[in-house]
């Protein structure tokens, strides 16, 4: 049995929402079958307010084991460090953020609020992510900080988190299976490709055919501020809700799974020098992409020229 | 305050956001309510200075229920900034993705938040009681899972059309980014269709025709007799439930309605309104009918921590606890308090059905008025209104594959804008200013605004505190009562509360 908390502190719930989108087959099924004791979710937890308080009670003294904490949204910590603008009963909700994580054995950040700070780092509500603060780590659990398990705070990175990454993260910890993580401690398995890769948009990207209107089969990287090589993603491997991915409706990626979401550029553009975007696929040398681009323009079959290609 | 009146803050989970309701009641029954929205997020002034498209992406992820209907404001602002008027294609394909976000929220919060209480340990002794338990208890009831199933399958057709639900932006100034190809317009047709089996199978427990020939008190008393399946159907259930507990005369409210209205008509359709729209605009007040006026709309922030209540907390806000005070006259929620021609309304599918003059509705509110079943009844049965239209316009995009999805370039000059639409839970508004080639101020009303808003300066109470007076209270431990009254207006904020009891 694994017994598992969750909490929401400053986000939308689209995490939630998101997450009841698993076709495994439904997240009943799925807690049922990976024996999930759900002590508390807001959303689907049916406990009069007494059973909440001596439940709350119970885990902050130990005196009832907690397998599994997960925060979804940022840790408020506004006005002036007091995180009253996040405040049930009177009482700032990171005080019970920080009593939870001192219990579990495994403490989730799902979505990105929660792992990076998101929407409100640096804002009036004075965010930061459980154990960043965007690409800082520190966040509100310090960057020392482990779980009773040894491992530090799991970020399941996304606006929202992709419906399918906690019930496999969940698994994994089911089975004891080691959850390798990157340098932001997210899961490889999910964040260690692009969101680039799997894009139906692909050859157009690759002989640099560029979408400049809405509506045209090209591809967005180039004016519309698609982030798709710039991030880690499972969008295009692991499809939305069973069927799609942003880029195939035509819709740039938004780079939610980086520490730096939302970035105050403007989305639906792409800044560019010389007609090359500044930020460039990850780990590319911009002399050699610009060489590579102007050959692979010019090697452009006339398909994907006259927009032949379906996406 | 009599000596017999106490004050307790209820705790409420299964909404969407932060909500405590403090509530003063004597013997056994609701006196006095306050709402309080207890988080604060400051999306509005996160706007300022970005990039004038930015609404798009920023504000669907304000909430992770309705992200579809923020995109559509948003939308909408920038639509009327760039006098752009979206090609017929664009004005469905918009519709259909909020419509399959309505008809999946509609069930959801009907089975999964509000009739989840019917396994409440508080209905022990109802009649219904073992079956309500086997229904819909939380994570492992049949409805509870079935819904779960059937409602992420509508979710697809959102994904199919926008690429991902929730937290899409796939509108876009004059029209929408891309047009999805006809095998998956025909995969969205499919799974509508499927949905509307389910719904009536199991929702109805009858064809929506049949349902909406219900046209009375009368007639829906017939309906309920008239088989096993609609008897034993969802909204069957939640009429037998509710009225053997006494939910058809609770949650009144001020009876007083609105909507701003949505779903533009293309010009081209064999879908008809009453008006341009599926969903009509319109103001009811004391059963007189009115147009709406966005114009007439004003927020009040006598009771709200805004500007000037917020610079007095400040100081002391290390020490203190201000954010809930005890005594009417303050401050007590980050929910600001909209007004419509200086009315405290509500927003929601009751209101939008008592004003396109939905008959069995005008027929409850001319007899026992307005009530948390009636409520509830309008928002479970709302989806029967919708899927026909959502069909309908899913065959006309199929049939004229390929034609235009946009006007203009998708870019926005300088100017103001207002975007209006509904969202699951009532009137959603978004007021956009562009200046500079930036979003120079950026202001939303929500629908739980209208409906769970602190008084105004007159006093008034907001719509479900109006409600909540005059409720019983038979369990002040497990107030059950006052969620039925509360999540019949489908809030969209996460009620967390403590319990303290005072006697005074």
């Amino acid at each position: 049995m694994i017994s598992l908390y969750w909490l929401q502190c400053g986000g939308c719930g689209g995490d939630t929402m998101s997450l009841l989108g698993t076709e495994t087959p439904d997240v009943p099924t799925l807690m049922q079958s990976l024996n999930v004791d759900l002590l508390w979710h807001p959303s689907l937890s049916n406990l009069s307010p007494a059973g909440q308080e001596a439940l709350l009670a119970d885990l902050k003294s130990g005196a009832r084991p907690l397998d599994v904490l997960v925060v979804e949204g940022a840790v408020v910590h506004g006005p002036d460090g007091t995180g009253m603008f996040d405040a049930p009963g009177g009482r700032p909700r990171k005080d019970l953020v920080a009593a939870l994580a001192g219990q579990a054995r495994f403490v989730v950040a799902i979505g990105t609020c929660a792992s990076f700070g998101g929407f409100g780092v640096g804002g009036e509500i004075e965010a930061t992510g459980l154990q960043f603060t965007q690409s800082k780590k520190g966040g509100f659990l310090g960057a020392d900080f482990r779980s009773k398990s040894g491992l530090p705070v799991l970020n399941l990175a996304g606006c929202p988190c992709h419906h399918d990454v906690l019930g496999n993260v969940l698994l994994a910890l089911a089975a004891g299976a080691k959850v390798e993580l990157d340098e932001l401690q997210r899961p490889v398995d999910w964040y260690g490709m692009t969101v680039h890769q799997g894009c139906t948009r692909n050859e157009y990207h690759e002989y640099r055919v560029e979408e400049e209107d809405f509506g045209e089969k090209g591809c967005l990287f180039f004016h519309k501020g698609c982030h798709g090589p710039l991030v880690g993603g499972t969008c295009n491997k692991t499809l939305w809700n069973q069927r799609s991915s942003k880029t195939r409706a035509g819709v740039p990626c938004f780079g939610c799974t980086n520490p730096g979401f939302p970035t105050p550029d403007p989305f639906f553009e792409t800044r560019n020098i010389m007609g090359i975007p500044i930020e460039l696929p990850m780990g590319i040398n911009r002399a050699h992409y610009m060489v590579y681009k102007g050959m692979a323009a010019a090697a452009a079959p006339e398909r994907l020229k006259k927009r032949i290609t379906e996406v | 305050m009599s000596s017999t009146r106490k004050i307790t803050d209820i705790p409420l989970n299964r909404v969407e956001g932060d909500l405590e309701v403090r509530v003063e009641h004597g013997d056994g029954v609701i006196t006095d309510a306050w709402s309080a929205g207890i988080l604060y997020r400051g999306f509005e002034n996160l706007m300022i200075g970005r990039g004038p498209l930015d609404g798009l992406v920023m504000t669907p992820r304000i909430c992770g229920i309705c992200s579809t209907t923020h995109l559509m404001a948003a939308v909408r602002a920038l639509d009327a900034i760039a006098g752009v008027t979206p090609p017929d294609n664009a004005i469905r394909l918009r519709n259909i993705a909020l419509m399959a976000e309505h008809v999946q929220s509609d069930v959801r919060q009907s089975v999964m938040m509000f009739m989840a209480d019917f396994a409440n340990p508080a209905h022990s002794r109802h009649s219904l009681f073992e079956q309500a338990q086997q229904r819909y208890t939380t994570m492992g009831g049949s409805s509870f899972i079935d819904v779960i199933r059937e409602t992420k399958k509508m979710l697809e057709v959102v994904a199919m059309i926008g690429g991902q639900w929730p937290h899409s932006s796939y509108m876009v100034p004059g029209g929408i980014a891309f047009e999805p190809s006809q095998a998956h317009l025909l995969q969205c047709l499919q799974i509508v269709r499927g949905y509307r089996q389910w719904y009536e199978r199991r929702v109805l427990g009858c064809s929506i025709e049949r349902w909406l020939a219900v046209d009375s008190r009368a007639a829906l008393d017939a309906w309920l007799e008239e088989n096993g399946a609609q008897r034993e159907s969802e909204v069957g259930f939640l009429l037998r439930f509710g009225r053997e507990f006494g939910l058809d005369s609770i949650g009144r409210g001020n009876e007083a309605f609105l909507s701003c209205g949505s779903l533009d008509l293309p010009a081209d359709t064999a879908v008809s309104g009453s008006t341009r729209q599926l969903v009509a605009a319109g103001v009811v007040r004391h059963a007189a009918a009115e147009a709406f006026d966005h114009e007439k709309i004003a927020e009040d922030v006598s009771h709200a921590y805004y500007k000037k209540a917020l610079g007095v907390l400040h100081p002391s806000a290390g020490e203190t606890q201000p954010h809930v005070t005890e005594r009417e006259g303050g401050a007590y929620s980050w929910i600001k308090a909209p007004r419509y021609d200086g009315s405290s309304v509500e927003t929601g599918p009751l209101a939008e059905a008592v004003i396109e003059r939905r008959p069995l509705f005008l027929d409850f509110l001319a007899g026992p008025g307005a009530s948390s079943l009636t409520r509830q009844l309008a928002r479970l049965t709302r989806p029967a209104t919708l899927l026909t239209a959502m069909e309908t316009w899913l065959g006309e995009c199929i049939a004229t594959h390929g034609a235009a999805i946009i006007t203009g370039d998708g870019r926005v000059p300088d100017g103001r804008g207002v975007g209006l639409t509904q969202a699951a839970r009532g009137a959603l508004g978004h007021w956009v200013n562009i200046e500079n080639g930036k979003i120079a101020r950026y202001q939303i009303i929500t629908p739980t605004a209208w409906n769970g808003s602190p008084r105004d300066e007159k006093g008034v109470r907001g719509a479900w505190e109006e409600a909540l007076v005059g409720t019983p209270i038979a369990d002040p431990d497990n107030p059950v009562e006052a969620g039925y009254v509360v999540r019949s207006f489908d809030p969209c904020l996460v009620c967390a509360v403590h319990t303290v009891k005072r006697t005074s």
